[in-house]
C-alpha cells in the first residue's frame, strides 16, 4: 500500500518507531520502513550486535545513524538475535536503496511468535498510524 | 587590485608561501582515503591562488573541496613553509557562507543552534540521573556528542567522578558552538551567554570537560572571556585526572588515539599517557602517534557533512590499531570515540573507550 508517497507493504508488521517485521517461518526479519528511511535520509551507520543477544520487547538493542540523526532500534518481540545483515557494515545505504529487500537489518528467533500481533498490522491500522505520523513530523 | 575576500586579505602571503612540495599530501587524512589531490592542503591552496588570481570563482562548485577538511592540522605540522591551513580553511568557509555558498549540513547546523541548545536538534536531554546547577567545587561540562551520542561513556565518566568523590555539578548546558567557527559561521552569543551564566551560578572555580573542542572554545574564544575574567579555569579531564591514583590495572594490550583537538591543537599529549601507564602494563603506540597521529576523520564538521568519508578515515586509523594487536583503544574525545566505534568492523575485536570510561569499567570489575 502506498500512503502519500510512502511504500508500506500490507503483509508486514510494524513497530511504532517505523521498523518493519516479516514472518519468515522460524524467524522474524526486521528492517527500517520507507517512511523512516526517507525521513532519516542517507543512513551512514547501523549497529550490528553479536548474534545470540537476548532481546526484550520494547528495549533498545541497536542504533542507526544518518548524517545528523540517531535512531534507536527497539526489540519488537522477546527473543534472540540470530542474524544481522553484514552487508550494512560497509554499505548502510542499502537501507535507502531497498529497505524491504537488500537493506534488511536483523533476524530474530522469537520466544513466542504470537507477539507480532501486538505490532501495527493490516491496511487500516497502518494507514491511520502513518497518516498521524506524517502530520506529526510535518509540524517539526 | 583590492582583495575580494577576507581570506585573501588575511592569508594571501601564506597561500603564496605554499611551495607545492606535497609534504601535506602524505599526512592528509582526506587525501589518504580519497586519493584526490584537490582535497589535500596543497590542492586547496592551489585553488585559492586561482581564486585570488581571478581565474576561478569562489562558488558552490568548491563546496565539496573546501568544506571537506577535518582541520586536523597534520598538514600544518608538516609544512616547511609554515602555512596555517586550518585557519585559512575556516576563513574561506566564512567567505563562502557570506556569498551564499555553504554545505547544507552546516547551514542546517547554524539554523538548529538558533532554536536548540545542541547540534542534533534533540529536544530531550539525557538527565544522567544527576542534579544540575547546584553549588559545587567543579562544573562538569559534557558537550553535545557526550550528551546525545556517547551517553553511555558520559554516564561512566560521571560514575568515575563519583567514585573519586569529586564535588561536581552538571549544568543546563548549551552547545559551546565553537564548531560554528569551523564551518563558516560565528559562535552563537546567546548560547555562550547561557553557558557563562550557568557556570557562574554554581560558584565553581574549575570547569572540567572531556570534550577537547569545548575545552578549546572556552579557553580561546573571546565570547567566553567572562569565564577567565571571573577566575574560572577550564581543564580537560585528562589534566584533572593525571595526578590521581586509581588502584586498578589491566593486562590487556592498550593503545592511545590522540584526538587532533587535544593533541595538535592544544599540545596535550602526555597527560592521557600518564594516566594510561598507571592502569595498563602493556601500552603500545600505534605507528602514528603524538603530533603525527592520524585523524579519526570526524573533525571540522566532516562527520556531519561527509559521513561516509569520515567513517572511511576512521577505518584507516583502526587498521593501525589492528596492526599492533591492540585489545583496547583509548582516547579522550567523544567525537573520536563515536566515529571510531561506528567504523569498527565486526571482525575487529578490540574495544574503543574514553580513558575515563575504561577506568570506571576496571573499577567496577575490581
Amino acid at each position: 500500500m502506498e500512503i502519500q508517497g510512502y511504500n508500506m507493504p500490507d503483509e508486514l508488521y510494524y513497530e511504532e518507531n517505523h521498523f518493519w517485521v516479516r514472518d519468515d517461518g522460524d524467524v522474524l526479519t526486521m528492517g527500517m520502513d520507507d517512511f523512516a528511511q526517507k525521513m532519516a535520509q542517507e543512513i551512514v551507520y547501523v549497529q550490528l550486535p553479536d548474534e545470540g543477544k537476548a532481546l526484550k520487547v520494547g528495549k533498545k538493542f541497536a542504533k542507526v545513524e544518518s548524517g545528523k540523526w540517531l535512531g534507536k532500534v527497539f526489540a519488537p518481540v522477546n527473543g534472540e538475535l540470530v542474524a544481522v545483515n553484514e552487508e550494512l557494515e560497509t554499505d548502510p545505504g542499502l537501507i535507502n536503496e531497498d529497505c524491504y529487500g537488500k537493506g534488511w537489518m536483523y533476524q530474530i528467533k522469537p520466544d513466542d511468535k504470537g507477539e507480532v500481533n501486538n505490532l501495527i498490522h493490516g491496511p487500516e491500522a497502518v494507514e491511520k498510524w502513518v497518516l498521524e505520523d506524517i502530520e506529526k513530523y510535518s509540524k517539526e | 587590485m583590492e582583495a575580494k575576500y577576507d581570506f585573501e586579505r588575511k592569508y594571501r602571503e601564506q597561500i603564496l608561501q605554499c611551495s607545492r612540495c606535497g609534504f601535506c599530501q602524505a599526512v592528509c587524512p582526506v587525501y589518504g582515503l580519497t586519493l584526490r589531490p584537490a582535497l589535500n592542503a596543497r590542492g586547496k591552496m592551489l585553488l585559492l591562488k586561482e581564486v585570488m588570481d581571478g581565474k576561478i570563482e569562489l562558488n558552490d562548485e568548491l563546496i565539496e573541496t573546501l568544506f571537506q577538511c577535518t582541520t586536523c592540522a597534520s598538514c600544518t605540522e608538516n609544512c616547511p613553509s609554515g602555512v596555517e591551513v586550518p585557519e585559512i580553511i575556516k576563513q574561506v568557509r566564512k567567505d563562502m557562507v557570506h556569498i551564499g555558498s555553504c554545505h547544507p549540513a552546516f547551514k542546517g547546523m547554524n539554523e538548529v543552534l538558533k532554536s536548540h541548545t545542541n547540534i542534533y536538534a534533540e529536544d530531550e536531554p539525557e538527565d544522567f540521573e544527576r542534579e544540575r546547577n547546584k553549588k559545587a567545587e567543579y562544573v562538569y561540562f559534557i558537550g553535545c556528542v557526550g550528551s546525545y551520542r556517547e551517553d553511555e561513556s558520559t554516564m561512566s565518566t560521571l560514575d568515575l567522578l563519583d567514585r573519586l568523590n569529586v564535588d561536581y555539578t552538571l549544568i543546563d548546558e548549551a552547545c559551546c558552538s565553537g564548531v560554528l567557527e569551523d564551518v563558516g559561521y560565528q559562535i552563537n552569543e546567546d548560547l555562550a551567554q547561557k553557558n557563562i551564566e550557568n557556570i557562574l551560578g554554581t560558584d565553581a572555580k574549575i570547569v572540567i570537560t572531556e570534550c577537547p573542542y569545548c575545552f578549546r572554545t572556552f579557553n580561546n574564544k573571546p565570547q567566553y572571556a567572562a569565564l577567565r575574567e571571573n577566575g574560572i579555569k577550564v581543564v580537560h579531564i585528562s589534566q584533572f585526572l593525571k595526578d590521581l591514583d586509581f588502584h586498578v590495572k589491566t593486562d590487556k594490550r592498550v593503545t592511545y588515539h590522540d584526538p587532533c583537538d587535544l593533541g595538535r591543537h592544544c599540545g596535550i599529549y602526555e597527560e592521557p599517557r600518564e594516566i594510561i601507564r598507571k592502569i595498563a602494563s602493556d601500552f603500545v603506540e600505534m605507528p602514528h602517534h603524538h603530533v603525527d597521529a592520524l585523524c579519526c576523520g570526524a573533525g571540522g564538521g566532516v562527520r556531519g557533512a561527509f559521513a561516509k568519508n569520515s567513517i572511511g578515515m576512521a577505518r584507516r586509523r583502526l587498521e593501525e590499531a589492528e596492526e599492533i594487536g591492540a585489545e583496547v583503544i583509548l582516547t579522550e574525545c567523544n567525537s573520536c570515540v563515536h566515529n571510531l566505534s561506528n567504523a569498527k568492523l565486526r571482525k575487529q575485536k578490540f574495544k574503543i573507550y574514553n580513558i575515563t570510561h575504561f577506568i570506571n569499567e576496571l573499577m567496577e570489575e575490581a
